[in-house]
This record gives C-alpha cells, structure tokens and sequence, in this order.
C-alpha cells in the first residue's frame, strides 16, 4: 500500500502529472497576461501544451555532428532531474521526499538540469548552440549567488529558534508553521524581490534569458533540437518555472492553510500564479532583453545587494 | 568506532609499515640496475613494488582503522626509554594510515597508466626509477614518525618530483615549469627546516609523540615561530595561496601519470602535515584565531585558483588550478576544528585523489591520441574518442559536485560543517566562506563546461579525422578510478564508518598518538586531553541510494511516456550522409541561384565553425575584466614573484603566529 501511495505521488500528486499540468498552465497563462499587457489578444493558454504535443509527433532528426547518446539521453535526464528536485519541495503541505540538507540538493539538482540542457546543446556541435551554452553558464553563475544568499537568508531566520541556521525545507515549513510566513518578516522582503529576479532568470524568462535569443542565435540551446527531444526541453522549461514559484512559496509563503490540504494546494496554485505574472508577465511585457554582460552585472550588484540586506538583517535579528 | 588499544601490536602487522616504504625504494634501485632494456622486467618491477605497498597498506587497515591499534615501529630495535625517543620510528595510526591508502592507490593506479602512456618516451629507466622514489618518500612522509624524516622525505619528494616534471623536456616550458617548482619548492622546504632547526633547539627531541607530549607546555615565541615555519611549509607543498601559481607550471608539462601525482598525493601530503600539525603537535585547532585563519586560507585558495581556472586555455593548466582550488575546499574543511569537519576534509581530500586523477589521465588520453592539450585548438574529440570522453564526463561531473559522484558526497559535507561552524561560533566569517565555497561550486563547473565544450564536442577538425581512441590498456587505470567515483559517491556512509571517522577521531586524539609510544598514562600525566569529543550532532551522511531509486523511478516512466506518445527512438533520421543532403538541397533550392543560402535552410553550415574554449565566457569575463586583468598581472609568471609571494606568506605567518599564540 505503501508502494501504491508513493506511486501515485511520483506519478500523479505532487509527481510527474501535476507538475507539468501546472508548468504548462502557467507558461500558457504568463503568455496570455503579457499578451494582455501588449494589448494583444495572446494565444489561448494551451498554446504551450498544443506546441508540445506536435513536437512530439515530429520526426527527430540528429545534427551531423552531434554526439547521439547526450543529444537524446540530455533532454530527457534533465527533465527527469527537474521533477526529482521538485519532489523535495513541499507542496499542499508536505513533500514526498525530505532530507537533513535538501536546500542543498534542490540547489544543485537544479543545476545538473541546466547542465544537462547545455550538455546537449554542446552536443549538437553547433557554433549557435555553443554561443548558447556560455550564456546559460554565465546566467547561471549571475544568479547562482544571489540565490544562495537567499537561501542563506531564509535559512537563517528560520533558524532563529534554535540558534543555528538550516538547510531543511521542512524545517523552515515547520518554523512558518508557527511565526507566520517569511515573507511577512519585513527584513525578508528584499530577499523576496531578489528571489523573483531568480526565478526569472533560473526559468529562462524573457529580459534574462540571454541563452535562447531567439533574434540573436536562433534560441542557441535549442537550435538544432527537433521532434521528441525539443519537446522535452519545452517541457522542461514549462516545469522549471512551476518548481521555481513552488521553491518561492516554500521558502517565503509557507504555513499558509496549514492542515487543510487541499486549501494548501489552492494556494499553493493561486500563490504560482501572482508569482507568474510578476516575474515572467510585467519584466516581459515592459522590458527588452538584456544583454549577457548587463545580465550579469545586475545580479551580482542590484538582486545579490538585495539578497545581502536581508542577510545581513537577519544576522542582526532583525 | 572502537576504543584505541594500547600496547605494541605482536605478528607481522608490526612489520607492514616499514616493508610498505621499503618494498617502493627497493623496486626504484631494482629498475635502476635493471637498465634501459628488458621492458618487460622492469615493468614487473614497478607493478610488483607498487601493488605490493598497496596489499600491505591495505592489510594495515583492519587492525588500525577498526580494531583502534596504533603501529610504531622501531628502526633498529631503537625503542624510546623514559621519556626520550631518539630512534628513527615510523608510527602508523589512523590518520596516517588515510593517507597511505590515498598514495599508495594512486602511486599504483598511475604507474598502470604508464605502462602504455610512457611506452614510446625515451629513458624509461630514469622515468620509472624517480617514480618508485617519489612514491616511497610519499609512503615514509606520511608514516614517518619524526619530524626529520619527515623533512627528508619532504627533499626526496620535492627533488624526484621537479625531475618527474621536466622530464619531457622537449615539451615547451617544460625546464621553466621544473625550475620555477624547485626554487619555490626549496623555499618550502628550507622553511620546514627552520621551523624543525627552532624546535629542535628549543625541546631536544623531534619524534612526533613527543613533541606532542611536550609543546603544549612549552609554548613560546619560539616554538610559535616554529609553528609559522612548519605550516607554510606544508602550505607550500599542498600549493596553497599564494603558492598555486606553481602548481599550473608544474602540472601542465609533467607526463599525465605524474600531474595526477603531483596533484593528487604531493598535496594531500602538504594536507596531512598541516592536520598533523594543528592537531596532533601543537593541538591549537580549538583556538579560534587558528581556524579561522586556516579556514579562511582554504576559501581564498579555492575561490582565486578557480577564477585562475577559468581563464586557462590549456587543460592540463585549468586541471591544476582546479587541484589547488579542491585542496582550499579542503583545508577549509580542516581548518574548522571540528570532528564533522574533519571528515569532510579528508572525505574530499580522498574524493580529490579519485577525480582528479581520472581527470589528468583523461587529459592525458587526449594529448596521447590528439598531440595538444590546448583548449582552442581541440574540439569534436567526443565522436573519436567515445570512451575517454565517458570517463572525462564522470570526473568532471564528480569535481563539479553534481549528484550522486563523490564530489558531491563530501561537498556537502563541507557545505554541513561550515554550516554547523557558522551556527556554534556565531562568526559571519564562517557565512563568508560558505559563500565562497558554493560560488567555487558553479564556477568549476562553469569551466568544465567550457572543457567539455572545446574539447570534446563540436565539429571535429580536419587534422583530427584519423584519430583513434586510446588502448584498453589506458583505459583500465581511468575505470578503476571512475568505478571508485561513483562507489564511494553512492556509499558515503560506508566510507565514514571505515575510513574516514577512524582517521578524524585518530587526529582529534593527539593522546593515543603519544601512549602509543610511551606507554599508557603518559599524556594524561601530561594533561593532554584524553580523546576528542565525537561528533554529538552526528549530522546525517548524504544517502543517494534513495534518492537515486527515485530519479531511477522518474526516468523510466519518463522513457514510457516518451515511447507511447512519441515516436520511438527507431525512426530517426542521422543526417550523416553528405553528398545525400546536398542533393536534397539541391533539389530543395533548385529555383535558387546561389548556394549559399543552403546554411541558413539547413541549419548547419558545412565550414567550421567552433566555439572555442577562449570564447567561452566572454560575458563574465568581461564584466569582471578589472579583477582578472589584475589577477593577470599577478600570476606574472616570473618566479622573482612567486618567490616574493612565498617570503610575504611566511612573514604574514610568522607575525600571525607571534601574536595569535
């Protein structure tokens, strides 16, 4: 029986299914409401899920070059990765899975996902993809240490009752559980907007998302990605966003409804979608693409700033 | 973990240390006598000797690591008297024997390397016998029992090393790499010799225990300044900052086999002087001054030599810095004081030793079948040599820490102690490096990005179409060591309870160290605590195995699901026939008069066009091009510099040490 619950929650709740039900859900969705801000009419909020689902049914084709077993083992362990990550974050409640340190590992699991986008754009040999590939590893050390520091922040304040700092997702639950969500801790607000600049740019959202410049290197990562595989990395992407606002409730909005599961879960859905509009919808619609170097520099001065006055707040108690 | 036994070990273990040193200098004499021909023989030699220390360090460890003996073996039936131990002894405890096993593993795995690797090298002879030296006096360092043979071994090592180095001598600056790590070497090495020359004068004895009997009373300047001489002399030979400039001459022209040597043992000897040092003689780890300095100095190491890394485009040189930029992980974790952070330390040190090694000898790998080990003229080796290119990938997914190899097994483990530090001390130093420490994290693996980018993937240069992977026979070392990766990634808990809590409760207690020679009682009338506290908040080792059954779970119906709404793997089109495509556009573009806009339909344009490794990155570098334009001044390549460097750090010692002691 044990089997079967564990089952249904790798492939159904909070596993394969809703994940990414929801990441394609809220990328449709972020692309309705930019639509609205550009007073368009948007593509209808499956748009995503429709573009998938042909990718699928298209042919494959592997590149000359491509070293064949990274081109089509990559896309499909990331996304494999991506959703393991996403089993250690609590949604509705708890989570599926729960460690000593697992801050840490949805930390670096997140990363083996973006490695495994590059690798297998790496892969393909082409001169664009490997234009794309330095700019997903230079996004993703800009964003990297602000991140922690985040992490760190939050870490600490949840902390607080026992002196130390932590590391466990479900502690920090259990710290909000009784003071009310981090978020309402005035001196965590900075941490708060840095962690949406973080979600932006972790998901590829658009002002920050040098690696697919669609204009620049015809979507460099994904350039010579066709059929199942390209499927997968949309797919990826769509689940990336839903795992990084789910990360943001977690660490942030905690506590909320707590023993009521399915309000939980609700919230949970309401909290990723506000999440969606401000950090994939507003810098979308108002922005233009940065480039790769004011990317970087923005994160490691103003989002990493941000991050440390929180730290620093609350290293002092406050 | 049991209690320490005291009292002399009887049978032949009590053998074992010496004939494990002496079985690696008897084998070099052997191949010195045996002379230029007789290949085969002298191979045998080298196997025999070096698999042999192995088997005896190895048998070693049931009766030390488990059942809590300490080996001392006397030279000559020297045994101490009273109080005074004037023989020559080796003692092999815990801690010393974790680093026997991490040289005589390695000194063993790399010489089955070059047995193909230096097969076409002229005077194998001399190659082999420096090798087996440089081997034994590793094995004596660390099982030597006194401070002067210490220092000995510490000269053989350093003289048969910077030999090892210039030993392809045609290669390009291989004479400069060997010359600049001998002059910088023997600063190292006299300052071990000022700082014994200063306790000698000082306490009248340099036998390890009982220095440790008698220091802690007979603190002083002197034996401070002692204390400052010793450590930046390890420092030196673990190449620490600021003496990492070094270790990128030094590696990137030593043969393969010896860059692993140099980078995964020479260095952990300087690892295991330092704990011997900070914890075991002066037992002034506790000190908050001491930790800190020490924790910091790892940080800066790690994070400098990982910037340095970044901007390498030789592979054996961004290898090199990424071993300094590991060790600073390292003795950050050393230099935490605390039983948890300790074991990661040695955790890593160990884990270092395993990917490193596969790494330089993947490295090695390429240079053997490409000629070059420059990243900007590489590219496309993945297709050619698929095999190296596996091995590549486990090790530079084990040093960039990613789950589930042992680079992230002992990482977190660092990550945890620095953490739990931080908690206990209060002391936002601690934050500072945990920071520094992850950023360390991304940015080795930006670089192994760039490495796997420049070297192993993109289209394939027309000078490399006829390359051949390399032999099974090179091979068979990389497997021992990629296996090991993902053993001890997958079994941390495993590695703890046999290897790495012995070794870590073994330098905690500096008063087994000392009974173990003279007699039980002796360090408690000293006042010399009895045992250091074990770990209270054991925190939980990283168990992947569960998380691996999950990622194992999600992938297979990830697979199911590719399979049922996908088109299966077996339609695929492998656009690999030229002439084929060409006259599909051809026949596309027919109604076009130019061909070349077949680039823009095809989406691959048939000249080439790589990315390559110096482009990489441009974005960062850029940014921060004050900071690495620094940087580039810095590492001048001038050894009047380095050696600058070096006199500024034992001077900054010194005074640390006067005043913090």
């Amino acid at each position: 029986m044990d089997f079967l619950m564990l089952a249904v929650q790798i492939l159904v709740f909070p596993g394969l299914l809703f994940m990414t039900a929801m990441g394609v859900l809220l990328t449709g969705l972020g692309g309705k409401l930019v639509a609205r801000l550009q007073n368009r009419v948007g593509p209808p909020v499956l748009q995503p899920w429709y573009d998938i689902l042909k990718c699928f049914g298209k042919e494959m084709i592997v590149p000359e070059h491509a070293g064949r077993a990274v081109y089509i083992g990559a896309p499909v362990l990331g996304f494999a990765v991506l959703c393991t990550a996403g089993f250690f974050i609590p949604m509705g409640g708890r989570a599926v899975f729960s460690g000593t340190a697992d801050v840490i590992v949805v930390l670096y699991l997140l990363t083996f996902c973006s490695v495994m986008a590059m690798a297998g754009a790496a892969s393909t040999g082409s001169p664009f993809a490997g234009v794309g590939v330095s700019r997903e590893m230079v996004a993703m050390i800009s964003y990297e240490l602000p991140f922690v520091l985040i992490l760190l922040a939050v870490g600490k304040l949840a902390g607080s009752d026992t002196g130390g700092v932590t590391f466990s997702l479900q502690s920090i639950a259990e710290w909000q559980r009784i003071h009310g969500p981090v978020l309402f801790h005035w001196s965590m607000i900075p941490a708060a907007i840095a962690m949406l600049f973080v979600i932006s740019c972790e998901a590829g959202l658009h002002p920050f998302d040098v690696a697919e410049a669609e204009t620049e290197i015809c979507e460099g990562l994904l350039a010579e990605y066709s059929g199942l595989p390209l499927a997968f990395y949309r797919l990826t992407h769509c689940v990336r966003l839903f795992i990084m606002t789910a990360l943001f409730a977690a660490l942030f909005l905690g506590g909320l409804a707590a023993g009521n599961d399915g309000l939980a879960v609700l919230l949970l859905v309401a909290v990723c979608i506000v999440l969606t509009f401000l950090c994939m919808a507003l810098p979308h619609g108002i922005c233009a693409r940065l480039r790769v170097e004011q990317l970087f520099r923005f994160y490691w001065t103003v989002v990493t700033g941000l991050a440390l006055v929180s730290l620093v707040l609350v290293w002092f108690g406050l | 973990m049991m209690e320490m036994i005291y009292g002399q070990i009887g049978g032949a273990v009590a053998h074992f240390p010496i004939f494990a040193v002496i079985s690696l200098f008897l084998g070099a004499f052997l191949t010195a006598l045996v002379g230029k021909r007789r290949a085969l023989l002298r191979r045998g030699i080298v196997f025999v000797s070096s698999l042999v220390s192995l088997v005896l360090v190895i048998l070693m460890i049931p009766p030390v690591m488990s059942e809590g003996w300490i080996i001392t073996y006397w030279m000559g039936g020297w045994e101490p008297v009273g109080q005074w131990a004037i023989g020559i002894g080796l003692e092999a405890d815990a801690l010393s024997l974790f680093f026997a096993l991490i040289v005589t593993a390695a000194v063993f795995t790399a010489a089955l390397y070059s047995f193909p690797y230096m097969a076409q090298d002229s005077q194998p002879e001399n190659y082999y016998t420096l090798y087996l030296m440089l081997a034994g006096s590793l094995l004596g360092l660390v099982l030597s029992g006194d401070l002067f043979n210490i220092f000995v071994m510490i000269e053989i090592m350093t003289m048969t090393a910077v030999a090892l180095t210039a030993f392809r001598v045609d290669y390009d600056g291989a004479l400069e790499g060997a010359i600049k790590y001998m002059i910088v070497g023997s600063i190292g090495s006299s300052a071990v010799l000022v700082g014994i020359a200063i306790l000698y004068s000082q306490l009248h004895t340099l036998n390890l225990a009982q220095l440790a009997l008698r220091l802690p009373e007979a603190n002083s300047p002197a034996t401070a300044a002692a204390f400052a001489f010793l450590f930046v002399g390890f420092g030196s030979k673990a190449f620490l900052f600021p003496f990492h400039p070094l270790a990128a001459d030094a590696h990137a022209v030593a043969p393969a086999s010896i860059s692993m040597i140099i980078s995964g043992v020479i260095t952990k000897c300087g690892v295991y002087g330092i704990i011997r040092l900070c914890y075991v003689l002066w037992q002034n780890m506790s000190l908050p001054a001491v930790s800190t300095a020490v924790t910091l100095i790892g940080a800066v190491s790690c994070f400098i030599c990982v910037t340095m890394a970044f901007n390498q485009h030789n592979f054996k040189r961004l290898l090199a810095f990424h071993s300094i930029s590991q060790i600073g992980y390292v003795i950050a974790a050393v230099g935490l004081g605390s039983f948890f952070g300790l074991e990661a330390g040695l955790f890593h040190a160990m884990n270092h030793t395993i990917f490193k090694g596969l790494l330089f000898l993947a490295a090695g790998a390429v240079q053997h079948a490409a000629g070059t080990l420059d990243l900007d003229r590489l590219g496309g080796l993945a297709r050619k040599m698929p095999r190296t290119f596996l091995l590549f990938l486990i090790g530079a997914a084990a040093i960039s820490g990613l789950p589930p190899f042992n680079g992230f097994a002992s990482k977190w483990m660092i990550y945890q102690s620095v953490f739990e530090k931080a908690e206990e001390s209060g002391n936002p130093v601690f934050i500072l490096v945990l920071v520094l420490c992850l950023l360390s994290s991304v940015l080795t693996l930006a670089s192994f990005v760039k490495v796997t980018q420049s070297v192993f993937f993109g289209p394939c240069r027309p000078e490399y179409a006829e390359l051949r992977d390399v032999s099974a026979a090179m091979r068979v070392p990389m497997w021992i060591l990629a296996t090991l990766c993902v053993i001890t990634g997958l079994f941390p808990g495993a590695v703890r309870n046999i290897l790495l809590a012995p070794a870590a409760a073994a330098a905690g207690n500096p008063a087994a160290y000392i009974d173990a020679v003279f007699g039980v009682g002796t360090a408690a009338g000293a006042h010399i605590p009895e045992a250091a506290k074990a770990s209270e908040t054991l925190i939980g080792c990283w168990e992947p195995l569960s998380w691996l059954w999950l990622l194992l779970t999600v992938t297979c119906a990830v697979c199911f699901v590719m399979v049922l709404g996908g088109r299966p793997f077996g339609r695929t089109v492998q656009a690999d026939d030229a002439e084929e495509r060409r006259q599909a556009s051809e026949k596309l573009f027919a109604g076009l008069p130019d061909p070349k806009y077949e680039s823009f339909f095809s989406g691959e344009k048939a000249e080439f066009s790589h990315v390559g490794g110096s482009d990489l990155f441009w974005g960062f570098k850029y940014s921060l091009r004050r900071y690495f334009s620094y940087m580039r001044r810095w590492h001048s390549g001038n050894v009047n510099d380095y050696t600058r460097y070096g006199i500024a750090a034992l001077a900054f010692m010194l005074a640390f040490a006067v005043l913090c002691l």
